[in-house]
């Protein structure tokens, strides 16, 4: 499952665009940089790490299986 | 329980003065992307202890922040230039230069295209945004025509800035590489080819192979002035028109062949001789002096400073010659520096001399007034001395080229000047040595350097002093 880290997020959106289920999305929560972060849904993840390849941040994303 | 996350970074990053674990590129930037694959490939090889990153001036210069390897950073342009010193140096590392499409394919191509030519051991990794992105979003030699930037607002003109660069393939001209590629990191697809692309620059390397370049399509939202997704829309449908994805060269396939490492002789090699001479011992009661010589070009200037430093070097001091002169090999002025010492010498240069010696007006009015205190002058009777040495200099008046002229060997007016400095013991140096060196000077010509120590000898004898 897919776990974010929001504060090193910059809500650029690419995992959204890219997950094939859908799941993530742009919060509305404020993180520490004062960006709108993605979040997970919180359904759907089967783990398939789309989401981290195209993440521009390393520390970002990361699927726990 | 299998995770998938970052391998091959830091965990922090001390950017700025303080820890964090995000990077410096702009949401949604291509650099990310394949920061994290470069530094996956990495990792997942084994390759990190071997590893020597190259990096860029541009977005991707903070990557030393980033990749847990070793790192270089080059000037602008110049990380093919500083990759192929490094991969040189440690033909057993795995040398990877990380550079963009500003600092490749303009100011550094050259650099890059040469070693790609010379086939370096090292792997090029070129990512192209079609524009500067650092700078503030200007147009690069991979700017599509008719694409807006900072410096084309009305879209890039061919007619008056050419038409976009195509470095793969103009690489592809080139005997050498082993590998060249175009990929994208537009969408999860061309993600997933740049990763396994990534991975086979760095087995080329791991096996030696040679050189290898893989070109990746990146999107610059900021610079695009784009959101993210559809900057990576632009990278797939407009850049990809431009810059088709796909293999340019694949000679990985081939049986295992490692490039040879390239062997330089040393400089032990270059210099040594059947008499060589053991490396020069300290002595810090001798003390330095410092030379200057200087007359026409064809006088043997050049060649007198570098019998004085010959001698100084049979004798073991540290000893130093420098030679300056204009383009002419004959006819022009020319001086040279010498200076002769007991410890290691700083500087070549010499400012102010202990001794000088003149063999023409111009050479004598440019430098007398630097001759030191308690220095000497030595000048061709044939230079009227109309300005006087400082204060403290004495002066000699040597009728070299008259001496050169009655011997019946005009040319050797230098060895005449050599038998002054020998004969008023001006260079702490001792007889033998000089004349073995001013022999050695003829080593070419061995019935001339005889011919030479008879002239001196004669010399020093026969002229008045």
């Amino acid at each position: 499952m897919v776990i974010v880290d929001k504060d090193n997020c910059k809500g650029c959106g690419r995992c959204v665009a890219a997950c094939p289920k859908k799941c993530l999305e742009i919060g509305e929560e404020l993180n520490s940089m004062g960006i709108k972060s993605v979040k997970y849904k919180g359904e759907g993840c089967v783990s398939c790490g789309i989401c981290f390849y195209n993440c521009p941040e390393p520390y970002a994303l990361r699927i726990e299986k | 329980m299998a995770t998938i996350e970052q391998k091959g970074m830091y965990r922090t990053f001390p950017r700025s003065g303080k820890d964090v674990s995000f990077t410096h590129y702009c949401p949604g930037c291509g650099h990310g992307i394949i920061n994290k694959l470069i530094a996956e490939a990495c990792a997942e090889l084994g390759l990190q202890d071997r590893t020597i990153f190259v990096d860029p001036v541009g977005c991707g210069v903070f990557t030393y922040y980033y990749w847990d390897a070793a790192h270089i950073s080059a000037a602008h342009g110049r990380a093919s230039a500083a990759a192929t010193g490094a991969c040189r140096a440690r033909p057993d590392a795995v040398t990877i230069a990380y550079q963009g499409d500003g600092d490749l394919g303009a100011i550094g191509f050259n650099n890059a295209f040469q070693a790609a030519s010379r086939g370096e051991r090292f792997g090029c990794i070129f990512v192209n945004n079609s524009l500067y992105g650092m700078t503030g979003g200007q147009m690069a030699p991979t700017t599509l025509d008719g694409e807006t930037t900072t410096t084309t607002p009305f879209g890039r003109d061919p007619a008056l800035t050419g038409h976009p660069l195509h470095v793969c393939e103009v690489f592809s001209q080139l005997k050498a590489p082993v590998y060249i590629a175009r990929v994208s990191v537009a969408d999860t697809r061309r993600i997933m080819q740049a990763k396994q692309a990534i991975r086979k620059v760095f087995e080329i390397e791991r096996d030696g192979r040679g050189y290898a370049l893989l070109e990746i399509l990146a999107p610059c939202p900021t610079n695009f002035k784009m959101s993210p997704d559809k900057a990576a829309a632009f990278c797939m449908n407009e850049m990809e028109k431009e810059f088709p994805l796909g293999v340019f060269r694949d000679e990985t396939r081939e049986p295992l062949a490692v490039r040879p490492v390239p062997r330089a002789a040393s400089c032990r090699e270059l210099f040594a001789e059947k008499d060589a001479v053991p490396a020069a011992a300290d002595d810090p009661a001798f003390p330095e002096r410092r030379f200057k010589f200087a007359g026409y070009g064809g006088q043997g200037i050049l060649s007198l400073g570098l019998c004085i430093a010959e001698a100084a070097r049979l004798e073991r001091r540290h000893t130093l010659w420098f030679p300056s002169y204009g383009p002419e090999q004959r006819g022009g002025s020319a001086n040279c520096s010498v200076v002769v010492s007991g410890t290691p010498i700083g500087s070549p240069t010499v400012e102010h001399p202990d001794v000088l010696v003149c063999m023409n007006r111009p050479a004598y009015e440019r430098f007398v007034g630097d001759v030191k205190k308690g220095g000497t002058v030595v000048v061709d009777e044939t230079v009227p001395v109309e300005v006087q040495p400082p204060e403290g200099v004495s002066l000699v008046r040597w009728p070299a080229i008259r001496m050169a002229e009655e011997f019946g060997v005009p040319k050797a007016a230098n060895t005449m000047m050599l038998a002054a400095l020998k004969k008023f013991k001006l260079t702490g140096l001792s007889d033998a040595s000089l004349e073995e060196a001013l022999v050695a000077s003829f080593r070419k010509k061995p019935e001339l350097g005889e011919k030479n120590r008879e002239l001196l000898r004669r010399a020093e004898s026969g002229a008045r002093s």
